[in-house]
C-alpha cells in the first residue's frame, strides 16, 4: 500500500425552477484504499431524471464495487431503467472513476462531458480506448495515479453554462480547463475546487441555471496526520501521560484552549505568548508556544470550527471566509479541512468549575458535543478520525 | 508598568476584546508606548469576576463601560510628569 489517500468532492446546482436534482454522484468504498465514484445525468429534469440518476448511479456504484464487468452494468442499466413516456427512450449518462488501491484509476465514460485530469496544476489528456455496447459507445482509460493528480468529473450543465445568455456556445471544455488550472495548486480541497468551478457556472448562468449541473472533484494527495489537543485531563495526575501521548505523535499538533496551552507550555518548557490581535472580533487571539504548530482559545473558537465544517459539507459558501482569515478559527479549519487527512483528538474531560456558569453560554456539555459533532463532521469530509478521552 | 488582560474564553464573552482595543488606543492617544506595557493572558482562574486584568501585580475586574476610568485614575495618573 503506498501514501496516497483521494480526496473527492463534488456539489450539484439544481436548475432554476426544480426541487430536485436530475444529477447525481455516489461513492462506494472498498475496504481502506479502493473507491468507486459514478457520476449520472438522467435524461430531462425534475422528479424523472432523479429517479434515472439515482437507480444508474447505484445501480453501477454497487456493481463495479463487487467487481462485475462494465458490460454487465450496462445492459442491467438498460433493462432495469423506465421507458420515457415522451421521449420513448430509457437514459442516463454516467461517469465512474475507480481508484484502485490509491495507486490507479479506471475511468468509464458514457455521454457526459469527458473527465479533466489537471497534473502538477498542467492539464493532461489520457488516452482512451472505445468499445461499443448494445448501440452505445463507451471510452474506458486506464491511469496511473501520481501525487497532485486532480480529476474533475461533470455533468453537461458545466459545459453549457451561459448558452445563449453570457456565452455564445456555452462554456467550453477548453475554457473550464484553462478556468481550474488556475485553482489547482492552492491547496484547495476538492469540495472547494467543485464549489468554485459551480460558483462560475452559476454566475455564467446569470444564478439561474439552464440545467442541473454537478462537478465532482477528486485529488491525489499524500496522508497527511494531524493531533488537536482540547481540554485538561479530567484527573490532573494524567496531564504528563497525556502531554508525552499527544505530542509522541507523527504530524503537526494544534492546542485548544487556555488552561490546556498553560499545560502544554509547562509540559515543554516553553513560554505561552498571546497574540494581542483580533481578526476576528468573534474569536479570542491566538497563541504562540515554541513546538507547537497553533495554539488557540478553547470553546467560542471550536464552536465556530463546527460551524465552518457544517457549511463545508452543505453548500460551501463558506470558504470564502476561512480559507484565509487568520484567526484562530479559520487557522483550525484550514489545517483540519484542507491539509489533515488523520486526525487525533485528545480531549480532556475536567470541568472548569469557571464555565459553569449559568450565564455563560458555555459549559462541559457543550464542550463534548463539540467534539462528537466536528469528529462526525470531519468523517463526512473522508477523515479518518481517532478519539482519545482522558 | 504592565497592564496584562485575560483573554480566555469566559472574559472574552464579558468584552476583553473591547477593553483591549480601548487600552491600545488610549495609550498610543497619550503617547505612553514606552511607559505602559500591554500584554494578553489565557485564563487567569478568576472568570466569575472577569474581565480579569493585571496591573502589575494588581487582580483587577474591568468591564468595557469601567476601561475609561481606569485608565484616567491608574494608569495615565501614575504615569504623569
Amino acid at each position: 500500500m503506498n501514501n496516497l489517500c483521494a480526496d473527492i468532492g463534488y456539489r450539484s446546482l439544481f436548475k432554476h425552477g426544480e426541487e430536485l436534482c436530475g444529477d447525481r454522484v455516489e461513492i462506494v468504498e472498498q475496504g481502506d484504499s479502493s473507491t468507486v465514484i459514478v457520476l449520472a445525468d438522467g435524461l430531462g429534469s425534475g422528479v424523472k431524471a432523479n429517479i434515472l440518476s439515482t437507480l444508474t448511479s447505484r445501480i453501477i456504484s454497487t456493481m463495479v464495487a463487487a467487481g462485475i464487468s462494465i458490460e454487465d452494468c450496462v445492459s442491467t442499466i438498460a433493462a432495469t431503467l423506465p421507458v420515457c413516456s415522451v421521449r420513448g427512450v430509457a437514459y442516463s449518462t454516467f461517469t465512474i472513476l475507480r481508484l484502485i488501491e490509491n495507486r490507479t484509476a479506471e475511468i468509464i465514460q458514457y455521454d457526459n462531458p469527458r473527465v479533466i485530469l489537471l497534473r502538477d496544476g498542467k492539464h493532461v489528456e489520457f488516452p482512451v480506448s472505445e468499445m461499443k455496447l448494445g448501440g452505445k459507445v463507451i471510452y474506458r482509460s486506464l491511469i496511473s495515479l501520481q501525487e497532485n493528480d486532480i480529476f474533475i468529473l461533470m455533468s453537461d450543465g458545466c459545459i453549457h453554462a451561459g448558452v445563449g445568455m453570457a456565452l455564445n456556445f456555452g462554456w467550453e471544455r477548453a475554457d473550464i480547463i484553462s478556468f481550474m488550472e488556475t485553482f489547482s495548486e492552492v491547496g484547495f480541497t476538492a469540495k472547494t475546487l467543485g464549489t468554485i468551478l459551480l460558483d462560475e457556472c452559476n454566475r455564467l448562468y446569470g444564478g439561474k441555471p439552464g440545467d442541473d449541473t454537478t462537478a465532482c472533484v477528486v485529488r491525489i494527495r499524500k496522508r497527511e496526520p494531524m493531533n488537536l489537543l482540547f481540554g485538561p485531563p479530567s484527573d490532573r495526575n494524567d496531564c504528563n501521560k497525556m502531554m508525552s501521548l499527544f505530542f509522541s505523535k507523527e504530524g503537526k499538533h494544534i492546542v485548544c484552549g487556555g488552561t490546556t496551552s498553560t499545560i502544554a507550555s509547562n509540559y515543554l518548557g516553553k513560554p505561552l505568548i498571546p497574540k494581542m490581535e483580533f481578526p476576528d472580533p468573534e474569536i479570542p487571539p491566538i497563541a504562540e508556544i515554541e513546538g507547537i504548530d497553533l495554539v488557540t482559545e478553547g470553546v467560542i473558537t471550536m464552536s465556530k470550527v463546527l460551524t465552518y465544517a457544517k457549511d463545508y459539507l452543505a453548500d460551501n459558501e463558506s470558504y470564502t471566509q476561512w480559507s484565509y482569515k487568520k484567526d484562530g478559527a479559520s487557522l483550525i479549519a484550514r489545517m483540519l479541512f484542507e491539509e489533515a487527512t488523520d486526525i487525533n483528538f485528545f480531549v480532556g474531560r475536567a470541568i472548569n468549575p469557571a464555565h459553569q456558569n449559568p450565564n455563560l453560554p458555555i459549559n462541559f456539555n457543550i464542550k463534548m458535543r463539540l467534539v462528537e459533532e466536528l469528529s462526525d463532521c470531519l468523517k463526512k469530509m473522508g477523515k479518518r478520525i481517532k478519539v482519545n478521552y482522558f | 508598568m504592565k497592564i496584562t488582560v485575560c483573554i480566555g474564553s469566559s472574559c472574552h464573552l464579558k468584552g476583553s476584546r473591547q477593553i483591549v482595543e480601548r487600552l491600545q488606543e488610549l495609550i498610543a492617544k497619550n503617547g505612553l508606548q514606552d511607559q505602559v506595557e500591554l500584554a494578553g493572558t489565557f485564563c487567569m482562574g478568576n472568570c466569575q469576576n472577569g474581565v480579569s486584568v493585571m496591573l502589575d501585580e494588581e487582580l483587577l475586574s474591568l468591564s468595557p463601560e469601567t476601561v475609561d476610568s481606569f485608565f484616567e485614575t491608574r494608569v495615565f495618573s501614575a504615569n504623569q510628569g
